[in-house]
Order: C-alpha cells, then structure tokens, then sequence
C-alpha cells in the first residue's frame, strides 16, 4: 500500500529517538512490518542492539539539535517515539517535534509522571513504566487470586 | 510584600545572582542539585537553599513554587531549563519565568513554549567578546533586545577628528543616532547643527552591529 504521494505527510515514517532497549526494539519491530523508519541516538554504539535485519536508517547525535532533526528529516516524520532515558530531553523534543515541526503524532515515555500534567495538552501521548508494571503486577496478583476459587 | 524570586541550578551565576538580589531587597529561594554548591549558597545571608532536582514538581512545591513572583532557570542544559520554566508556570502559576539557554537557535522556540524571557548566554558572551576585543576601553557597550540593539557610550578625546564639527557633518552609519551629548554636568539631546567638541562623551543608539564602524569614525581609531 502506498500513501497518497504526498511528501509532506509520509504516512508511514517513523523516528525512534533513543535506541535503548525500547527504541531499538520499536524501531526492530517497525522495520520488521515494512515500515520506513529512523533510529537516533548520541552514542553510536547503542544501535549494536538492533536486530541484524534492521531495514531502517541511524543517525548519531543529540536529538535536541536542529541541525540532528532536519538530517532525520523530521518534517517528512507521520510518528515520533521518544524513549531516552532522560525525561527532559524526551520532554523537550517532543515539544519541538509537536511546536516547530507539526509531527502528527508524538509519543513518549516519562519515568516520573509527576510532569504528565504540563504535556497532555499539547497532543503528546505519554507512557509511564512504573505505572504500567504496577498495573501488570496487580493484574497477575488478581488473576491468581481468582484461580483457586 | 517582598518579592520572591526562584533560582534554579547554576553555580557562580546563581550565587552572584543571590548575593545581588538579596542586596536589593528581594527574597532569594535557590534549588541545586549538587550538595557542595548548596552549601556555598547558603553561606548567602536569607537565603532558602533546596537541594534537589529542580525539574522535579515536588522539589518546586518545596521551595513553595505557588508564592514565587519570577522564578529563573540557570541550569546547563536547555531541556532542563525549559521543563522548569514550563512548570513554573502551568502547575504553580508564577508570573514570570526566565531561562538560560546556550543554544541561540532555540530562542523563538522557548519563547514560543511560554517562556517570558530568554537568556542566550553564549550570544550574549560572544557579542560582548567581539566588541571588547574590537574597542578595548574606547567605549561602553550595552547590547539590549538580544544584542540587536546597543548602546554606547564613546568619550570624544582631543585627537577626535570629529571635534568642531556639526553633527550632520560627520558621516555616521544610517542605523545609528546620538541620542545624547553629556558635556561636564550638563546634558543635551542633540539636534543636527549640534557642536561636538573635545571632552564630550556621546550616547549612541545603535542597530545592526553597525556601532563598530560609527565609533571607529567619531574616534578615528
């Protein structure tokens, strides 16, 4: 399938931000459906976690940068996850992503979600994953404890 | 009511900033994350020193973020200083907040997040850098609006080739006006056929960098 062959709005391109276990795993499961997609991190030996059939693009460098962002070609970006493992920074290039560049969708994780309350108007989906492993772990304990009777 | 200023992150900068606001008679709250720069802090008389992570909403709720007039982000990271402006100002509601940023390509963008005023400290440097380095005690330079603007101030010494000569006689640069002539205890604003002469210190209002070039014709150097 594909898009209607506007450039502007690539309806499948996506950027990875932080190629940690998340990012690299996202952008392995991006690439793995055929998606166009591209992976940036400062460290370039972090991308040593994508998988050997990674089909998508890597750029090394601070994602804060403009000069990093228009290299990924971010005004081209349909979706951006940003999965560092510093809170501001993913903060702060979604709010760029979202402000500068109009990125239709924009996800990100925060370990505190203490700041979720600034963000949510600004069309940012947040994760967090103290929150959602409470929730796992309450949703296990509830399922064995329904088991037995 | 005395007002309350926030001061968050930054080493020598905060601690000049607390000694000279504190002087001024306002209330100093500072928030460092490192110990030792707490403790230099607190050797500043009044003022309320807060050790932790200043982008962190329970740090702020510390340092009673909802009574703080301005509060100024001084950190050394951009993001940091920008999560702090942004909830100082959504989740407490403090009037004004002001941020330190190194990068001036991302001026418009803080400003375009809420932010009320944004420091570029490595423009503001570099500018200020350039003019030393080009006048060397010729001239008092204050840059205003981002550095777009400044204002100087150039003593008129006795080998001046401008001496004796009108003011539309000399040529100066179009973005650049003599605002004021301070001539011993007196003061004037100057019109064209105004006189300048030898001991005259000169005000000049100037824009696009074009002061270099006006100092250099009223001072022949």
């Amino acid at each position: 399938m594909q898009s209607t062959g506007n450039k502007k709005a690539d309806e499948t391109y996506t950027i990875v931000i932080g190629c940690g276990r998340l990012g690299a795993d996202l952008a392995n499961r991006f690439s793995d459906e055929d998606g166009d997609v591209l992976v940036i991190d400062k460290s370039k030996d972090a991308f040593r976690k994508l998988s050997p059939s990674f089909g998508g693009l890597t750029v090394v460098g601070d994602a804060m940068d403009f000069s990093v962002l228009k290299e990924a070609q971010i005004e081209r970006a349909h979706l951006i996850v940003a999965v560092t493992d510093n809170d501001n920074a993913n903060i702060f290039v979604a709010q760029l992503a979202r402000q500068t560049f109009q990125v239709p969708r924009v996800i990100i994780r925060l370990y505190d979600p203490e700041r979720e309350c600034v963000y949510h108007t600004l069309g940012i989906d947040t994760i967090c994953p103290a929150i959602l492993s409470a929730n796992a772990i309450y949703k296990i304990l509830s399922e064995k404890d329904g088991q037995p009777s | 009511m005395k007002t309350n200023i926030l001061l968050v992150g930054g080493r020598s900068k905060a601690k000049s900033l607390a000694i000279s606001l504190t002087h001024k008679g306002y209330h100093v709250t500072a928030i460092n994350e490192n110990y030792e720069d707490c403790i230099k802090l607190a050797e500043i008389e009044s003022v309320t020193v807060i050790n932790g992570d200043g982008t962190r909403p329970f740090v702020l709720e510390d340092a009673n973020a909802p009574e703080i007039d301005i509060a100024i982000a001084l950190t050394s990271k951009d993001e940091d200083n920008l999560v702090i402006c942004e909830l100082c100002k959504k989740k407490f509601f403090v009037k004004k907040t002001v941020a330190l940023l190194n990068d001036p390509k991302k001026t418009d963008f803080f400003y375009s997040m809420g932010v009320d005023s944004v420091v570029c400290a490595t423009s503001a440097i570099s500018n200020i850098i350039e003019q030393q380095a080009f006048l060397d005690k010729m001239a008092t330079l204050v840059p205003i609006g981002e550095g777009r603007v400044s204002i100087a101030e150039v003593p008129i010494v006795e080998t001046s080739p401008v001496i004796g000569k009108k003011l539309w006689e000399i040529n100066l640069p179009k973005q650049v006006v003599v605002g004021c002539i301070l001539r011993g205890d007196t003061t004037m604003v100057p019109r064209g056929d105004s006189r300048i002469l030898a001991g005259d210190m000169l005000v000049l209002i100037s824009s696009n960098q074009q002061e270099v070039e006006a100092i250099k014709e009223l001072t022949g150097r």
